[in-house]
């Protein structure tokens, strides 16, 4: 019996004890699944980390780096383009291998995925892509792209971002839909499993470019309940987590033994846009006394000293075209009252907005309301789950509606999306500009095409000032992402930008 | 006994359908787009039509629900919307986990709550009674993810006995029971409570009964009186409890799986239910309903075992 007993506790202790030594890194995620890993379909935050150990483009931002200004040479060795900035030749770096048994990377996989970015049945990204005119291979370690007009930042669609990501046409073809859930780059780190609502584990490609990783595996673990991640991390059983964008967060985990926290860029801006063709805020009068009742600074430091600043304009700080010193309405709660009056709304105004139950932005818009109330501004909030408020705000339901996003760092981008009347909702062109804004239209399309760089600079102010004037949404505040890991993990660069909205795990990164 | 089954399955068919068309109009009533989940935030609406149009989702709900009921006939429970991936993959890859969470918190419910119960009965008023009585209450108005944080706080993060995600990462059986302890003890103290309440005032009333007292003046020894004589009769009601509140147990499941970061079909529901995944939440409700039909007949069945007054269909 005793050896019985023995051989019992050995057999435990035998599958308890780890099958080799093995570098695992665990990270921990806020969301309940994985949404899309195929790189031409990856928008969600949870998404986006992943991607970026996966796939490479033709450039990459340098890892580390949430700037357009820090880009450096990935899939493709060098690059030039023609005079008029329409011809782009790249010279890709030869002998890089798809995972697994996909072959090596060439130029026909290179057109083949910008081709397939440009395709709306095929990406997300699509209307950014269709500035392409021509793309293709000129012999097998050379691609041309030729455009329709020249853009103010090509190299931002070809890197390692979005439809920049290089995909295997053998592996997209051959897999179909399926290559959805396993798509094939050339990344330092591949899939090999996923585990639905549970994880995605990630391998060592051995053959990668730049060398073979150094930690052998990734699992990426989805923890949706923000205290069960939180004690997986203090227990050990995660080495990076995902942190909340919460001052009282990042001071308690700043405390933990062994623990670095880092905030980082890129900032969403948050942005409360105006409905104008909705009653009452189809009245300047009325959106102007909405601008001059919120109190930025106040709501920043409600967010927090360290994870929240105030808004500088329309569009995020740091993008290329961001007006850093725009001229915002003061916090003016008088002149708020004194517009509604002369505007014919002694008693006030109500405004419908309908708005997400996700805890932290449902906080900042109540923070909002209790500062709009001070001026006699009722905003009435309508509360639906966020995937609800998703639909209802993109029917034009909403007068206003509060959005907080980052984008590609180019105020492009940003423009065209929120302020453009091209993408108004309820318009088959729509994208997400709620307030039906289309003071600017003109600028923003001049810039778009211009090629000097200064005189495109010029017509992005111009834009971001015409939108402030027509108030067609007030800029609140600017959120960082926060991540923690633990004092054993190494990145192998200094982490002060994340465009993945994640830590990129490189050849380069350890774990001790 | 095989026909009594299959006429109970039988029967069940209405309600399956019932349950079915209910969830169909549900899903479609709450306002919601699974494109935006699928095509991200950026996408244009002419996108996200196209797309509409591709899932079969621009149809006329009619023809959208005869599609449906056609494919639940020949078994298939179709594709995620979200994932592609067949959704009998999705359901086969969480259900055992489901299945071994809610076992062991029966087993759980059971080896506390029975003894507890007679326990308590024994010593009305007393000690044990109020204890019991303390306990129970406790255990019906603890949120479960309340409970769920405590015992992580102690067993996981300070003692370190258990892990505090609780998906074990090999099929070890050690692995697999160590994932499982906290869970089901979360899960289980529910089932303790309502087992105990039950158990305690069914053995108030056996032990007041003229057999009992037929048993003691024979001169039996207390434990046979309670074990042999009154206990028997408890057993139906608390059948009937635990087969009623397997229902409430999957419901709960949905938070335990949550806090303990389990796989599980509950935790699946809600990740369905946010992405709008349509056709993964019908196949899930399809799974659930049937789920409790057959533990309604599971616990027909068992009344025959444990009385003999019931006649074993």
């Amino acid at each position: 019996m005793k050896r019985h007993l023995l051989a019992a506790t050995a057999l435990l202790f035998a599958t308890l004890a780890p099958a080799s030594a093995e570098t695992i890194l665990n990270v921990g995620m806020a969301a309940a699944d994985v949404g899309q890993i195929d790189p031409h379909r990856a928008t969600s935050t949870q998404d986006k980390p992943v991607v970026s150990w996966m796939f490479n483009g033709l450039v990459r931002f340098k890892p580390g780096s949430a700037s357009l200004e820090a880009m450096e040479p990935d899939l493709a060795e060098s690059w030039e383009k023609s005079a008029d900035g329409k011809t782009w030749t790249f010279k890709l770096r030869k002998g890089v291998k798809f995972h697994g048994d996909w072959g090596e990377m060439t130029a026909d996989d290179v057109v083949y995925s910008l081709k397939r970015a440009g395709d709306p049945k095929t990406s997300s990204f699509a209307a950014d892509y269709a500035v392409m005119e021509t793309i293709e291979a000129v012999d097998p370690s050379t691609v041309r792209i030729v455009l329709k007009k020249p853009i103010p930042a090509l190299l931002g669609l070809v890197a390692n971002y979005h439809g920049g990501n290089i995909v295997s046409k053998k592996a997209a073809e051959a897999l179909g839909a399926d290559f959805r859930t396993k798509p094939v780059g050339t990344g330092p780190f591949q899939v090999v499993d996923y585990k639905s609502n549970e994880s995605l584990t990630f391998a060592a490609n051995p053959a990668y470019f730049r060398g073979v990783p150094k930690i052998d595996k990734i699992v990426y673990r989805f923890i949706p309940a923000d205290a069960a991640r939180d004690l997986a991390f203090t227990s050990g059983e995660l080495d990076v987590v995902y942190g909340r964008q919460d001052q009282r967060w990042v001071e308690r985990f700043q405390k933990e033994p062994h623990t670095v926290v880092e905030v980082v860029k890129p900032a969403e801006l948050s942005v409360l846009h105006l409905n104008t063709a909705m009653k009452p805020l189809d009245d300047k009068r009325v959106r102007e006394a909405v601008a001059h009742a919120i109190d930025r600074a106040q709501l920043a430091s409600f967010k927090g000293a360290t994870t929240a600043v105030p808004a500088v304009s329309v569009v995020p700080t740091g993008y290329l075209g961001t007006d850093e010193k725009a001229k915002l309405y003061d916090y003016d709660l008088a002149k708020a009252k004194a517009l509604l009056k002369e505007a014919g709304h002694p008693d006030g105004v109500a405004i419908k907005a309908i708005q997400t139950s996700l805890p932290t932005m449902l906080a900042s818009m109540q923070v909002a309301q209790a500062q709009l109330k001070k001026a006699g501004i009722d905003l009435q909030l309508e509360v639906v789950d966020h995937q609800s408020f998703h639909a209802q705000i993109r029917k034009d339901l909403s007068g206003a509606v509060y959005y907080a996003a980052a984008r590609f760092p180019v105020a492009d981008v940003y423009l065209k999306q929120f302020y453009h009347s091209a993408a108004t909702v309820g318009t088959p062109t729509a994208v997400t500009n709620f307030s039906h804004c289309a003071a600017a239209d003109a600028e923003i399309d001049a810039a778009s095409i211009e090629v000097d760089p200064v005189k495109q600079k010029e017509l992005w102010k111009t834009a971001q000032k015409k939108i402030i004037d027509e108030v067609c949404a007030v800029p609140l505040f600017e959120q960082l992402q926060v991540w923690a890991r633990k004092d054993t993990v190494d990145y192998g660069y200094k982490f002060e930008g994340a465009i993945h909205l994640g830590p990129v795990i490189t050849e380069a990164s350890t774990k001790k | 006994m095989i026909r009594f089954v299959i006429k109970r399955l039988l029967l069940a068919i209405p309600t399956l359908w019932a349950v079915l068309t209910t969830v169909f109009l549900l899903v479609r009533v709450v306002p919601g787009d699974p494109t935006i989940v699928i095509l991200g935030d950026q996408a244009s609406a002419a996108a996200r039509a196209e797309l509409r149009e591709k899932l079969g989702l621009a149809k006329p709900i009619l023809a959208q629900y005869v599609d449906f009921m056609g494919q639940i006939l020949t078994g298939d429970l179709g594709r995620s919307l979200a994932t592609n991936r067949p959704i009998v993959d999705d359901v086969a890859a969480v259900l055992p986990y489901t299945i071994e969470l809610t076992i062991a918190s029966l087993i759980v419910g059971a080896v506390i709550g029975i003894p507890l119960g007679v326990w308590a009965a024994q010593s009305r008023d007393g000690f044990a009674d109020w204890f019991a009585r303390l306990f129970s209450l406790a255990g019906v108005s603890f949120p479960a993810f309340v409970s769920a944080i405590l015992l992580l706080i102690v067993f996981a993060v300070e003692l370190r006995w258990f892990p505090v995600i609780s998906a074990p990462r090999t099929d070890a059986l050690s692995e697999r029971l160590a994932a499982l302890v906290l869970p089901s003890l979360n899960l289980g103290l529910l089932m303790v409570a309502y087992v105990t309440r039950v158990t305690r005032s069914g053995m108030l009333k056996a032990l007041g009964e003229d057999y009992t007292r037929t048993a003691r003046s024979k001169g039996l020894a207390q434990r046979t009186i309670v074990w042999r004589h009154a206990f028997p009769n408890v057993l139906v009601p608390v059948v009937t409890v635990v087969g009623l509140y397997l229902g409430v147990l999957i419901g709960n499941a949905v938070l335990t799986e949550i806090v303990f970061n389990r796989p599980g079909i509950g935790k699946l529901i809600v990740t369905a239910l946010n992405q709008r995944d349509y056709t993964l939440l019908q196949g899930l409700m399809v799974v659930s309903a049937f789920a409790i039909v057959v533990a309604n007949i599971l616990t027909d069945l068992t009344y025959g075992l444990v009385d003999p007054r019931v006649k074993t269909p």
